[in-house]
């Protein structure tokens, strides 16, 4: 990867910094870093541009990840999975919410994980727009909220009636099996 | 041994017993005589470091509020264990990354050491003699480590007595250190159990500075044992990181190779929880921390936790693996919920009580019919 001299590295990152109004806590834990991986943060935001709370986070997982995996900043943001979200088609945004989601992805793999089981258990119950299924906050506590719309009787009826099948088949089963499943 | 760079009496207290201890065995450091409320006072620099620095400032002053409160772990939406705390110290010569005291005692970080332990003496025995038909746990282990200095201000002589003497409270003296000398000069009659707080090697020699190591921790829990007391073990902070499995396990092992587990009083787990506030302390005072790199979110009480299902998931092997080992000591979790207690142990306590008395009655030669948690086959798949 290309990287800047030193100098006029930092005099990119201050500029940056100006120009997004970062506050002086999270340059000083940028310019921290060595040299290498406060490149490789500069390269990924001329794509994203973003400001404080994203950088924050990035800075946060980033950190994160380096630790757990003994590995350098410079070397995350090289892996394949990463540069195909910078490469996102469309705005900035969508580049930026791709690699917020690539990254957290790699920071709680086994949380990201447990979402993706879950969302698919919910796919396959099928149950259309009459009942939404909701958890705590990142699934923290034990109580699955099953909600049931309905205009009429009819509706009622059938709502409930593909509740219970769907108790019947084991499919909700599933979902609570999910709840648990790292 | 601990070394502080300076000791500061407060004016008055100059000639307390434990006072006179510490400047016998520390005759070379510079002493000041101050206030009562020197610290508010004091415009120094603060430094890069303040708390870092409190730690090494010494001063001995009286406690002005009550000793014995309500352990914090009382917080709405957690299962309590009904604990009392005392505090002789307030902060920790050691320096664990994850302390929760560099955030709580940040605007007060010096060293204090309370000069009147007879009153705290007073004060749990106004509580604990006037109601004999109630048992009590109560612990000197929640705004230091209760045996780290021991050697210097001598505590343990004025505590373990006064215990031993007492049939419905147990003392916990709850320690990283091996500063276990002095215990093995007094008698508990069984009313005293030394804990330690575990955690496998490599975390307690990267996040736990100052400690004891791991296997000199242990080695002071089989003298202490066999000198008569009952031991306790702390898994508390539980934390994930990619080898946690492979480390616990080895760790659990070791600690049930090394000492009795039919005089082992309670084990407990309880995962890492960090504040907010305390998570950027860590950040700033320990960057190369591996500690806040796992799968945590935030919980309903404000703190930061492994993820639910994870958690679970370490505590329930941890449980059963324990459970093949001491398949008799009482076991049970710190500051979790009733969901988290459901699916490790199939059932969440009634009440407080309920933990409280399967703890403390074994312990106090009543064998209760509770305990805390269920046998490994009891627990939930
Ligand atoms: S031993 Fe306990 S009180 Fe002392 S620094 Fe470590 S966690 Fe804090």
């Amino acid at each position: 990867m290309a990287t800047l001299n030193e100098q006029a590295q930092a005099q990119q990152i201050e500029v940056y910094a100006q120009r997004k109004r970062l506050s002086s806590i999270t340059l000083a834990r940028w310019q921290a870093w060595p040299g290498t991986d406060q490149a490789a943060l500069f390269f990924l935001l001329q794509d994203l541009q973003c400001g404080e709370n994203h950088l924050k986070d990035l800075l946060n997982w980033l950190e994160e990840i380096a630790a757990r995996d003994e590995r350098t900043i410079a070397d995350i943001l090289e892996r394949r999975e990463l540069r195909r979200a910078r490469a996102t088609p469309g705005s900035r945004n969508d580049k930026l919410k791709a690699v917020k989601v690539v990254l957290r992805k790699i920071r709680y793999p086994r949380l990201t994980r447990l979402e993706e089981n879950v969302r698919q258990a919910l796919k396959a119950l099928d149950l259309g727009r009459t009942v939404q299924v909701s958890f705590p906050s990142d699934f923290e506590g034990d109580e699955v909220t099953a909600t049931l719309t309905a205009r009429n009787v009819h509706e009622l009826q059938d709502g409930l009636s593909q509740l219970q099948q769907r108790l019947d088949d084991g499919r909700f089963q599933r979902v609570f099996d999910a709840l648990d499943d790292v | 041994m601990y070394q502080p760079t300076e000791i500061l009496i407060e004016r008055g207290e100059e000639e307390a017993p434990v006072v006179q201890r510490a400047l016998a065995r520390l005759p070379e450091l510079p002493v000041r005589i101050v206030e009562k409320d020197w610290e508010q006072e004091d415009t120094r620099p603060a430094g890069m470091d303040p708390f870092g620095a409190g730690k090494r400032r010494l001063f001995f002053t009286r406690q002005r509020a009550r000793f014995l409160e309500h352990c914090p772990a009382g917080t709405p939406g957690l299962v309590c264990c009904n604990y009392l705390i005392v505090s002789l110290i307030s902060n920790c010569p050691m320096d664990c990354s994850y302390c929760f005291l560099q955030d709580y005692l940040a605007n007060n970080p010096t060293l204090k050491v309370f000069t009147n332990s007879d009153d705290l003496l007073d004060e749990v025995a106004q509580v604990v003699d006037r109601q004999p038909w109630r048992q009590f746990r109560i612990g000197t282990g929640e705004l230091s480590d209760s045996l780290a200095l021991d050697a210097l201000l001598g505590f343990s002589a004025d505590l373990v007595p006064f215990f031993a003497a007492r049939k419905n409270v147990l003392l916990e003296l709850k320690t990283k250190s091996d500063c276990i000398d002095n215990l093995l000069r007094l008698e508990s009659h069984g009313r005293v159990v030394v804990s330690w707080s575990l955690t496998p090697p490599a975390i307690a020699d990267a996040e736990e500075h100052g400690t004891a190591p791991f296997a000199e921790r242990l080695r002071a829990a089989r003298r202490v044992q066999q000198a008569g007391y009952k031991i306790g073990f702390h898994f508390d902070p539980l934390i994930e990181y990619p080898r946690w499995e492979t480390d616990y396990r080895q760790a659990l092992e070791q600690v049930f190779t090394s000492v009795d587990p039919r005089r082992v009083a309670w084990v407990s787990f309880g995962s890492l929880r960090i504040t907010p506030p305390l998570r950027k302390v860590i950040r700033q005072r320990f960057p190369q921390t591996r500690l806040l790199s796992g799968e945590q979110v935030l919980c309903d009480d404000g703190k930061w936790r492994t993820f639910q299902a994870l958690r679970v998931k370490m505590y329930r092997t941890l449980i059963t693996q324990l459970n093949r080992l001491a398949p008799t000591v009482p076991v049970y979790m710190c500051m979790e919920t009733a969901p988290v207690w459901q699916k490790v142990f199939g059932r969440a306590p009634g009440c407080d009580k309920d933990v409280a008395r399967s703890l403390t009655a074994p312990n106090l030669g009543q064998e209760g019919t509770h305990r805390a948690g269920r046998r490994a086959e009891q627990l939930t798949a």
